[in-house]
């Protein structure tokens, strides 16, 4: 009785030690630590370019994907060497201000807008612009982020572009303060419209087997567009920034290996990004 | 809603195939879980004991302090020792951000009111024979506290696996203090968030079984230290 | 030294909690190997008098002379000599084995513990083999009351303190706890103070009895204790309802709470035919439940139940044979008001 309890204890300890010691082990030295946002990742894009990246230059990159503005913060306060974002305006201020240096634009990829197949606002084939005044109009119901994310604000400058305010009070506009996924099973929900980046939608209309019942009704607008730029951390700023792994890293994402890699991109069978970096 | 049986077949699946990025997932919440479990337990156990052994001036206000520290939510937590930790912190000179170690610290802070307080109620609502029985069968002073403690530890046990299950669940400050970063600080918790943010709803549901299986072996292999 | 030295002496104690007072014992001596019993209704300060003989804690003021020296809890003068066995069965939740030996541990005994453990098991009524391993929770009341009765009994102490040893287990058991307790005076000259309720019990065994009320002593041997609240008569008298509309008549009380004693001596049982009419005396009708004799002095005692009342009566041993007093006979008792005492 207690010889059967003593080995069954055993057996627990010896079970928990190797599930320990299966963690892979850590290398330490040449390590490139990034801050991302949630779209390149859960694409699977730096999965792709990650091995690649250590085979050509010997360099472990390490990210954490957040939302923009988190990703921004952790740059300003040194805890990362570099950032690869998509929030064009809100980088030039963050170069400005001095907390990163040579930005340079990597690749995009675009956004669209999606609603129910009945189209009740009938945006469907129309310019931006047109489509968000048609919904606002209506008064239909439109999904947004809320959550300050690249993606958030990218749909802020596309109301803007309208010309009248972010309907930010209206009923009919959702602030969901959640990720794009789960915003956009809620616009499904409440049969409404919404903005996405292109990669989450493919995921999206996969999990649907094919017929989701949201659509894809304006896209191919030019104010669409979705531009991803790597920035270093001001190494002035934050000395122990590992600026030259950074500069490694920018120059190897904008050479042609990286680039071409970045064009073959496939998720779930369709291309997702466009490589545009200048040489 | 066929993702649920999907997710049930993955999960035999990651399992059993020996999935490199599962086990990491796996060996990541075991190290920092173990590591926070360890502490909150050394520290937790003994202020949980004088916390309910002892008379002493504060004491209430003491109590209803850990109390109201049961109620912490765990992004609180992970953005707080993330302020400590990050580099322009005060603690940034260690290098514990983005690692499993800061998470621990986190996880630590977690589970403590929880190890404290409920260790406080075991000694609190032990006997009240208790003493009397002991000083009359001839116990001393030391004898007594340690006695004591031996007559609460299952209470401590219940205490500890309550820490153990927030802990193990928590996401809050894997994802703020660890990063989710892949091979290193991925826990299981946050690759569960990661998925679901993929849209991956399966995969989400396999790693949540993966994470259930833990905790019934955790639970299983305690078990043998209760009674029967 | 041909005086033996009293084993307790209990000088000046007051207890409080809370500032209530709950004990007040001006002396009180107890010989080495005696048998001593206390009597008192609940909350009248036997168990907090136990405790404190056990040195589990300290009084609030006044002290206590184990052997003749003052003792405090943790002493080692008395730390391993006396030992209280409470009303409710309480064991560590350990095996049987492991709650007995527990004070053999702490006595730094590295001995092996078998051989006592079985003894103490085997003296009160369990099968070592049966019992030693099992858990604290697989076992009945009665059960854990003997088993904490042989964790104290292992010890061989120098006095052993029984609050209520038999309040809350069968018959059977409590008997078994009886008998082992007395064993322990016999074998080791184990000095006894028992508390109980069954006042027939600790007349049979104790040299000595005291009466504990509101936390005072009042008194030694057999004496009865009616409460109030007590109601004007027209006379000047007093009395209370005792069932089977029985009245218990009693002079005027200092308040309408207060507690009369009455003396088994001035209780008279009426002869056969005898007039139950006179002045200044009350009279009251009762059946014989038990005739005992007193161990010191071997007067004889009758309990008379009036009512809901038991009433102790000394009966004069010339009457005995005079009078029929079986078991189940119905007498009239006679006693006057103005012989009560107050308090």
């Amino acid at each position: 009785m207690h010889k059967k309890k003593q080995m069954a204890v055993k057996v627990c300890l010896i079970v928990v030690l190797t599930l320990m010691m299966a963690i892979p082990a850590m290398t330490a030295d040449n390590v490139l630590m990034m801050a991302t946002t949630t779209s390149t990742d859960n694409t699977g894009l730096l999965d792709d370019l990650a091995p690649h990246f250590t085979q050509a230059t010997g360099v472990e990159l390490k990210w954490t994907s957040v939302g923009t503005g988190k990703a921004l913060k952790m740059g300003e306060n040194c805890d990362v060497d570099v950032l690869l974002v998509h929030a064009p305006s809100a980088e030039k201020t963050y170069v400005e201000k001095g907390f990163g240096v040579n930005r340079r634009e990597i690749m995009y990829n675009d956004f669209v807008i999606i609603g129910p197949e009945s189209d009740p606002a009938g945006i469907k084939g129309k310019k931006v612009v047109d489509a968000l005044d048609a919904v606002r109009a209506k008064g239909a119901v439109f999904v947004s982020r809320g959550d300050n994310s690249g993606t958030h604000k990218k749909e802020l400058s596309l109301w803007k572009a309208t010309g009248a305010a972010v309907p930010e009070k209206e009923t009919w506009y959702v602030q969901t303060g959640q990720g794009m996924l789960a915003s956009i099973n809620i616009a499904a929900e409440r049969n409404g419209y919404s903005m996405t980046d292109r990669g989450t939608y493919i995921k999206y209309a996969d999990t649907m087997s094919g017929n989701p019942p949201l659509k894809v009704l304006v896209e191919q607008d030019n104010i669409l567009l979705n531009q991803y730029s790597v920035l270093s951390i001001n190494p002035e700023r934050c000395t122990k920034a590992k600026f030259d792994l950074a500069t490694t890293f920018s120059d190897w994402l904008a050479g042609t290996e990286a680039q071409g890699l970045i064009r073959d991109f496939k998720l779930l069978g369709k291309p997702l990004f466009v490589p545009n970096a200048i040489k | 809603m066929d993702f649920i049986l999907a997710g049930f077949i993955e999960a035999i699946r990651l399992l059993f195939s020996g999935d490199d990025q599962t086990w990491s997932a796996v060996g990541a919440t075991l190290k920092a879980s173990s590591g926070s479990m360890a502490a909150s337990l050394t520290i937790g156990v003994p202020l949980g004991f004088a916390l309910g052994y002892f008379q002493f001036p504060a004491k209430r206000q003491l109590r209803l302090l850990v109390d109201t520290a049961l109620a912490l939510p765990t992004v609180f937590i992970g953005l707080v020792v993330y302020a400590f930790i990050s580099n322009r912190g005060p603690l940034g000179e260690m290098g514990l951000l983005f690692t499993l170690t800061g998470i621990a610290i986190g996880q630590t802070i977690l589970a403590l009111p929880v190890v404290i307080a409920l260790s406080a109620t075991a000694v609190e609502s032990m006997d009240r024979h208790l003493r009397a029985l002991l000083i009359s069968l001839g116990a001393s002073r030391r004898q007594l506290l340690f006695s004591s403690l031996w007559e609460v530890r299952y209470g401590v046990l219940a205490a500890g696996l309550t820490a153990y299950g927030r802990v193990m669940t928590e996401v809050g400050i894997s994802m703020m203090v660890g990063g989710n970063i892949k091979w290193h600080t991925r826990t299981i918790t946050t690759a569960i968030a990661l998925e679901t943010g993929k849209g991956m709803f399966s995969t989400g549901i396999a790693l949540g079984l993966v994470l259930i299986a833990i905790a019934f072996g955790v639970n299983v292999c305690l078990s043998f230290l209760r009674k029967k | 030294m041909t005086v033996s030295q009293p084993i307790y002496r209990i000088e000046n104690l007051v207890h409080r909690y809370n500032s209530d007072p709950v004990l007040a014992v001006d002396r009180l001596d107890i010989e080495p190997a005696s048998i001593m019993g206390l009597v008192g209704p609940n909350g009248s300060g036997k168990s907090t008098l136990l405790k404190l003989m056990a040195f589990i804690f300290r009084p609030t003021q006044g002290r206590i002379l184990f052997d003749g020296k003052s003792a405090l809890p943790f002493d080692s003068s008395v730390r391993f000599l006396v030992t209280l066995l409470t009303q409710d069965p309480y064991l560590m939740k350990r095996t049987v084995f492991k709650n007995i030996a527990y004070g053999l541990k702490v006595r730094g005994n590295r001995e092996n513990w078998t051989r006592p453990v079985h003894d103490a098991l085997a003296m009160v009524g369990l099968d070592p083999d049966i019992f030693a391993h099992r858990q604290w929770d697989q076992l009945s009341g009665g059960e854990a009351q003997r088993v904490a009765l042989a964790a104290r009994l292992v010890l061989k102490p120098r006095v052993l303190l029984l609050d209520e040893p038999t309040a809350s287990v069968d018959a059977a058991s409590s008997e078994l706890i009886r008998a082992a307790s007395l064993r322990a005076r016999s074998e080791w000259g184990t000095t006894l103070v028992i508390a109980s309720h069954d006042r027939e019990w600790l007349y049979d065994v104790c040299d000595e009895v005291i009466h504990l009320f509101k936390g005072t002593p009042t008194g030694a041997g057999r004496s009865n204790m009616v409460f109030g609240p007590w109601v004007p008569e027209e006379n000047g008298l007093y009395s209370k309802l005792i069932g089977d509309g029985i009245r218990f008549t009693v002079s005027a009380p200092p308040n309408a709470d207060a507690t009369a004693f009455i003396d088994p001596a001035v209780i008279r049982i009426l002869n056969s035919g005898e007039a139950s009419t006179a002045e200044n005396i009350t009279f009251v009708d009762g059946t014989v439940i038990r005739i005992a004799s007193e161990k010191q002095s071997g007067n004889l005692f009758a309990d008379v139940r009036a009512g809901s009342l038991t009433l102790v009566v000394r009966v004069d041993e010339s009457h005995l044979a005079a009078m029929t007093l079986h078991r189940g006979w119905p007498v009239t008792l006679a006693y006057r008001p103005d012989s009560i005492r107050w308090l």
